[in-house]
């Protein structure tokens, strides 16, 4: 063989075991075979490696140090040996360089054994290693400082070989190896004691001293790198002097966590975090076991009582730790029957579920929606929640907890061993994340080479980068849907027919469950779960496997007992429909679109079940968009059009107008759509219906006098509807004009008017499933007392002689909504002069207005009501707004063109451009409009009716403030915030208006 | 149930108690007490008493009225005087909404918000007031007031009538568990000064709310009548009370640093500086009557401008003589506010206007070193001192443009408290006074 097909056939060798730098690894290979040669294909032991590259070279240079030819002899005798090196120097560069530093500890992957050694062991290997005694009592360091916390760094390095070892070369469990890594950090943390206690002055008020582990730590399923969580306790001798013991345990505690973190020549074990501890960062280091046992009862929080569940002793002295776990346990288990348990569950959740850096948000294993925290949050729930009553639920350890959850029936067998599955492997990934480094990261790296290594130290040797992949995304999603697994699918199996044998959650579990999660009616909606679930339909098994997701949707929104009643109520309406099954078998989104829509709005709850096949609305996003104006009114013409008398034209307009209604709620509750583009839609449906059920209107009359109509007529909107900017809920405002046809008389054309006018309110108002359209007619001339409908003449006659200036304001709002578009040009132009008069308002005119509005402010607010709160009439509420900005345009508009505009925010914004308004005050005036508008639209939609005042509390304040985006805790933050931006907007109303 | 829930009700067991006194205060910081049964103590405890809060000044309107009070354990005391007859005790109370959540017009949410606020950002708010007020010896509707002795500062009087009176308040105080500093006979005749311990904000609040009560007790046991009317006698001092403010941040005294001017760190300075730029908009709750303003307009130890001053007993603002060896007592003390004030609104607009200061980094300006009373007010302005509000009017006008004050209050209390002492100014303005009658029906 010639030198360079040797040279070739080295280079396949290490290529062949998975080396990407061939080269460099040849080199290695040679210098190893100098060394040591093997037999045969004794190297080949480099293809297990996770990290070939790696493997070859730190073993290359553990070869050179004075332990080689030990090694060697070793490798030569048995190639477990090897294989053992090659798993571990191939997975973590930072255990090799620490090998490669410390050669003699070599031992400790050579000889490891897959029994995992006992604490105890671990514990005694550290103190010695600082110099203290193990069987002492109270151990005590006799190394000076400085060499202690190299000593103690080695040779807790030196055990994490052998944990390693275990880990990725014996196969070890995860469960083992976590529990490992825990007892390991509770020998570190005594010998850290160690060396804390040896730098205690000699006069030092002797202590008792217990370290309590909490979190991973405490529930023994640490990681390789994560914080150590801890809360210390101490106690006098008796007789001794508490305030000095206290001062000396709390010299141990700070000791005890420089001993950890400090960082040397040998690194840092890990942070020592004692923030669990009784007021977390505020609060004293050390307290007595009095002092916790008070603190527990009288301030803690739940969180505090959920963290408190992985309590364990974890170094000093056994029986006071043991002490502190006797008298804190029992109030873990009481923390449900607290206060505001379920609030702060629910708070605690959410938290949980939005506590991710965006940035890492797709790679992160611990923390948002289905990440490692997550799954161990929600089985401390159930704990805590079920705990209480059943003592076999009270590991502290996630997957034991897990177990038990599972055999006594509080979550399905299936799922939990899925989700026992999905742990584990997620677990594994971030160790083997971390153990390269040994940093504390919970993001997988997305460099090719890492994911390499790390694929293949799990076992996917094949194509270890997309196998790896592929399962992380698949435990993933398994994860994701832990809510519905664990706390929501065993609530059908309490209502179910289970198989023989099959543990399932008693009644009083599933009360105590759903309580938990927000349902107030436990015995209600166990009853409705039963409705939907039982029998053999497919509608039946479509709702089981659907129901868990749609309670959790439920759960969010503030009365989450009315959303499942509606679901069961649309369920019975269509339950049969092939269609709406597969509608919500196949779009996950549409079923979570209508649960929150059933549990946060009766508004649009009740336009649904008027006609449930409306539900296909919220298949695709798109479709909760309003439709434009001119979509409507074509299709509210055409329905008009194929009927066949008034009526049936009016009953098809409206059914058209009560779909497009449910489409903008929809569009408003999903927040989909803002509050402008909702009154906008809103208008154009009022818009759409009225010209259309107004021209059939005209056609009906025309039937009956057997000839064309003697009058045209149009109708003028005010008001809101001229603003096109409508609440739900709202009445349409309008004016009736008509202008006779030549020739005819008119006391005649006026009575014909009258009765077209007449079917058109007759129809659109008359009882039926579809919402009413209610015009208001009280601006007209007169008010009340003056004709519904006139003439255009008239009109005009009326406004040249008696017209009040406020009757010009109401004009600022009037536009053609429907009937004869040219009549409504000439109304519009005759009206133009009036409300833009030339040269603006004179003194007295502004002064009629401000002395009407001030009246109104007197006189129209109901008795007893809040000023604050009335979003109509309050202060700075809609009409503080708008008579501000109708002042402004009146005076304005006949030089600033922009300002002739209908609409409110478009007006204001004319006037900022127009130079007429500081930008800070349209700023103050519209952010109290959209606000006051928002929350009229808000309590319309969570009521079903509308109301003029702000709610203040309860259940009505809870779903305003849901919709409106307040979290449950803040809710009465938004009373607070409207009375703010309305406060503002008045200051800024009586500079603007009042001229104050 | 927690350890102190019960505790109160096995005191209560075991002390023969017969009624139990649910405390509570109405934004104008006037007392509010319903009584309970011990058996339905416990219900209170874990649901709140029901109560129809329309009827309370500043809480709710009819429409909205259900409220609940809850009684906070820990203030739990037996009521030391006699004329409650034996066994009887109080608890102070946090207002709730009917779904349990904390009312917006609480006064004393108010402040535990405003102290929230401050822990936020690692502050923790001491105080220590001194309290003045009046002895009469006649009640009030039998002529004018009649001081009982006419005594001056410190005098030890041989009547014994004041010293008497006030070593039984002590007692009593004592007795209640809150602690007394120090008491002596104050400037005007018949006027006591009782200042009570360092304590945190809320105990201070609270413990004023019971010291009122107590002096009040006690007057009407001895056959006096005590007042805490901010100007009481023409031409007597006005009662005040002086309170003492600091910060700590854990155990330390954030408003000291060694070797700084008069030791004060620079957030104290901050803190100053915010308590004179918003002072004009907090006076009208630090001073929240038409009389509280014949007290700051009578000079001497009453301040009527926005200034401070080492040891200058007429700036607003005072800095005590610092003493060696205890840094933890480096404190400042506001003069202006009076003791009818409401405790829990005008500490807490203080603190929120020291913690602007804290927050903006506003600068101090230079204290003022002359008795501030004896400048000119060209001097005044050109050494920048604004001044207070002569008058509740002002006081309003000032209150309604504050952001700040409207953010501390919260809106509810902000709207109310305005309305109502726009009232009361509307009213005393229709009032012909005295002072008309006797200096115009003669030449008029």
């Amino acid at each position: 063989m010639s030198d360079q097909q040797r040279v070739a056939s080295d280079e396949a060798r290490v290529v062949r075991w998975g080396c990407e730098h061939p080269q460099v690894a040849v080199q290695h290979v040679a210098r190893l075979e100098s060394i040591c040669p093997l037999p045969g294909s004794g190297w080949d032991v480099f293809a297990q490696a996770a990290d070939p590259d790696l493997a070859v070279s730190r073993l290359a240079q553990l070869m050179d140090t004075a332990f080689g030819g030990a090694i060697a002899e070793e490798l030569r005798s048995d190639p477990q040996v090897g294989s053992r090196l090659v798993a571990v120097l191939g997975v973590s560069e930072a255990l090799a360089d620490h090998l490669i530093r410390h050669p003699y500890q070599w031992t400790m992957i050579a000889h490891a054994e897959l029994t995992r050694p006992e604490a105890l062991d671990l514990r005694a290997d550290l103190l010695r290693a600082v110099g203290a005694d193990p069987e002492s009592a109270e151990p005590c360091a006799a190394l000076p400082e400085e060499a202690a916390l190299l000593a103690l760094r080695i040779a807790y390095r030196g055990s994490l070989l052998g944990t390693a070892t275990r880990d990725v070369a014996l196969g070890a469990s995860l469960d083992d190896v976590a529990g490992e890594l825990a007892d390991l950090a509770d020998a570190a943390l005594a010998a850290g004691l160690a060396i804390a206690r040896s730098g205690l002055a000699p006069d030092a008020e002797p202590c008792r001293f217990a370290v309590i582990g909490m979190g991973k730590c405490g529930g023994r399923e640490l990681n390789y790198v994560s914080d150590v969580d801890v809360i210390f306790v101490a106690e006098p001798l008796p007789g001794g002097d508490e305030s000095g013991a206290i001062k000396t345990a709390t010299r141990l505690a700070t000791g005890l966590m420089r001993a950890c973190n400090a960082a040397t020549v040998e690194g840092s074990l890990w942070e020592v975090d004692p923030a669990l501890r009784p007021e977390g960062k505020q609060g004293v280091l050390v307290r007595t076991l009095g002092s916790h046992i008070d603190y527990y009862e009288r301030w803690a929080k739940t969180w505090e009582f959920q963290a408190l569940l992985k309590a364990r002793v974890s170094a000093g002295d056994s029986q006071l730790g043991s002490a502190y776990l006797e008298a804190i346990s029992p109030m873990v288990w009481r923390a449900a029957e607290r206060e505001g348990f379920v609030a702060d569950v629910q708070a605690m959740r959410r938290r949980v579920e939005s506590n991710i850096p965006v940035q890492h948000a797709e790679r992160q294993l611990k923390l948002g929606p289905g990440g490692l925290r997550d799954v161990e949050f929600s089985v401390q729930l159930l704990q805590l929640v079920h705990g209480r009553s059943d003592v076999m639920l009270r590991s502290p350890t996630t997957l034991v907890a897990l177990e038990a959850l599972a055999t006594w029936g509080y979550v399905g067998l299936e799922d939990a061993s899925t989700l026992g599955a999905a742990y584990r492997f997620l677990r594994t990934l971030e160790h083997r994340i971390q153990i390269y480094q040994l940093k504390r990261t919970h993001v997988v790296p997305d460099a090719e080479s890492d994911l390499r290594r790390i694929g293949r130290s799990m076992g996917f040797r094949f194509d270890p980068v997309t196998e790896l992949t592929q399962e992380w995304r698949r435990h993933s999603r398994e994860v994701r849907r832990i809510h519905e697994k664990l706390f929501y699918r065993p609530l059908l199996n309490a209502v179910a027919r289970l198989g023989p044998g099959e543990a399932r959650l008693t009644p009083a579990a599933a009360r105590d469950r759903l309580e938990a999660l927000g349902y107030v009616d436990a015995v209600g909606a166990l009853r409705q779960l039963e409705a939907l679930t039982s029998g053999v339909s497919r509608r039946a098994a479509i709702q089981r496997t659907l129901l868990p997701v749609l309670l959790g949707w439920f759960a969010d929104a503030p009365d989450p007992d009315s959303g499942l009643l509606a679901f069961r109520r649309v369920s019975d309406a269509l339950g049969s429909a092939p269609w709406y099954l597969r509608l919500l078998r196949d779009e996950s989104s549409t079923a979570e679109r209508m649960a929150r829509l059933l549990s946060s709005s009766k508004f649009a709850t009740n336009l649904l079940l008027s006609a449930p096949e409306a539900v296909s609305l919220l298949a695709d996003e798109t479709e909760l968009q309003p439709r434009s104006a001119w979509q409507v009114r074509t299709e509210c013409e055409a329905a008009a059009g194929r009927a066949e008398n008034l009526h049936g034209a009016a009953v098809a307009v409206r059914g058209v107008r009560r779909r497009e209604m449910f489409r903008v709620a929809a569009g408003a509750v999903l927040e989909l759509t803002d509050g402008e583009a909702v009154g906008r839609g809103l208008s154009d449906i009022a818009d759409a219906a009225i010209a259309a059920t107004l021209n059939a209107a005209i056609r009906a009359v025309e039937e009956d006098l057997g000839h064309e109509l003697p009058t045209r007529i149009a109708i003028i909107g005010m008001g809101r509807l001229g603003g096109a900017e409508l609440s739900f809920g709202s009445d349409a405002d309008v004016m009736f004009v008509h202008d006779p046809q030549p020739g005819i008389g008119d006391k005649e054309a006026t009575d014909i008017a009258m009765q077209v006018v007449g079917e058109l309110r007759r129809v659109l108002t008359e009882p039926s499933t579809e919402p009413a359209l209610d015009f208001d007619a009280d601006l007209r001339p007169e008010g009340k007392n003056g004709p519904l409908v006139r003439s255009i003449a008239s009109y005009t006659a009326y406004y040249e002689r008696w017209s009040a200036p406020w009757e010009s304001q109401a004009l600022v709002r009037a536009r053609v909504v429907g009937g004869d578009s040219a009549l409504g040009a000439d109304f519009i132009t005759m009206v133009d002069s009036l409300r833009w008069p030339n040269g603006g308002l004179t003194s007295d005119a502004i002064r009629e207005i401000r002395r009407l509005k001030a009246r109104m402010e007197a006189e129209r607010l109901p008795r007893g009501a809040d000023p604050t709160l009335h979003t109509k009439l309050g202060r700075g509420g809609l009409s503080d707004v708008e008579w501000s900005v109708q002042l402004l345009q009146m005076q304005h508009a006949h030089k600033i063109a922009g300002l002739r505009t209908t609409n409110t925010l478009e007006a204001l914004r004319a006037c900022v451009s127009g130079g007429v308004l500081a930008e800070s005050d349209a700023a103050a005036l519209s952010s109290a409009w959209i606000l006051a508008t928002r929350v009229r639209d808000a309590i319309t939609l969570a009521r079903g009716n509308s109301n003029d005042v702000v709610p203040t509390a309860g259940r009505e304040l809870g779903g305003v403030a849901h919709l409106l985006g307040y979290l449950p805790s803040e809710r009465g933050a938004l009373v607070e915030d409207y009375r703010r931006v309305t406060r503002r907007a008045r200051a800024v109303m009586d500079r603007v208006f009042y001229g104050v | 149930m927690d350890k102190q829930t019960d505790f109160v009700l096995r005191t209560i067991e075991e002390r023969d108690i017969r009624f139990v006194r649910l405390w509570f205060t109405d934004v104008l910081g006037t007392l509010k007490s319903v009584a309970v049964a011990p058996a339905e103590l416990e219900a209170a405890f874990s649901e709140g008493l029901g109560f129809d809060g329309s009827a309370i000044e500043g809480f709710a309107r009819v429409h909205e009225s259900d409220m609940l009070a809850r009684p906070d354990a820990s203030t739990f005391s037996v009521l030391p005087w006699r004329s409650e007859g034996p066994g009887v005790a109080r608890m102070f109370c946090d207002i709730l909404m009917p779904d349990g959540s904390p009312s917006y017009a609480d006064s004393r949410y108010v402040l535990k918000r405003t102290l929230s606020r401050a822990a936020d950002l690692g502050f923790s708010f001491y105080t220590h007031p001194e309290v003045e007020f009046y002895l009469f010896s006649n009640s009030p509707g039998d002529g004018p007031p009649e001081p009982i002795d006419h005594y001056g500062y410190f005098d030890n009087s041989p009547q014994r009538v004041g010293a008497d009176f006030r070593r039984q308040a002590i007692t009593m105080l004592e007795a209640m568990g809150i602690s007394v500093e120090f008491s002596h006979h104050e400037g005007g005749p018949g006027q006591q000064e009782i200042d009570l311990r360092y304590a945190d904000a809320l105990s201070t609040a609270d413990n004023l709310m019971t010291f009122r009560l107590v002096i009040k007790e006690v007057a009407l046991e001895q056959g006096l009548y005590a007042s805490f009317m901010p100007k009481p006698l023409n031409d007597a001092p006005g009662s005040g009370m002086h309170t003492h403010l600091s910060l700590f941040e854990g155990d330390r005294n954030a408003f000291y640093e060694a070797g700084a001017p008069y030791q004060l760190s620079p957030i104290a300075r901050s803190f100053i500086a915010g308590l004179l730029t918003h002072a004009p908009e907090f006076t009208a709750v630090t001073n929240q009557w038409v009389n509280s303003y014949k007290r700051l307009a009578a000079g001497g130890e009453a301040p009527a401008w926005a200034c401070w001053g080492h040891n200058n007993r007429s700036a607003m603002v005072r800095v005590p003589m610092y003493k060696p060896s205890k840094g933890n007592s480096t404190r400042v003390e506001v003069r202006s506010l009076d003791t009818a004030c409401n405790p829990y609104l005008a500490l807490s607009v203080m603190l929120a206007a020291g913690l602007k200061g804290i927050e903006q980094g506003y600068e101090l300006p230079p204290g003022a070193e002359d008795d501030v009373w004896a400048l000119t007010s060209a001097e005044r302005r050109a050494l920048g001192m604004r001044p207070l509000p002569t008058s509740l009017d002002q006081a309003i006008t000032e209150m309604e443009r504050s952001e700040l004050v409207a953010e501390t209050l919260g809106e509810h209390v902000f709207d109310f408290f305005l309305r109502n002492k726009q009232a009361e100014w509307d009213d005393y303005r229709r009032h012909v006074t005295g002072w008309e009658l006797d200096r115009y029906l003669p030449i008029l």
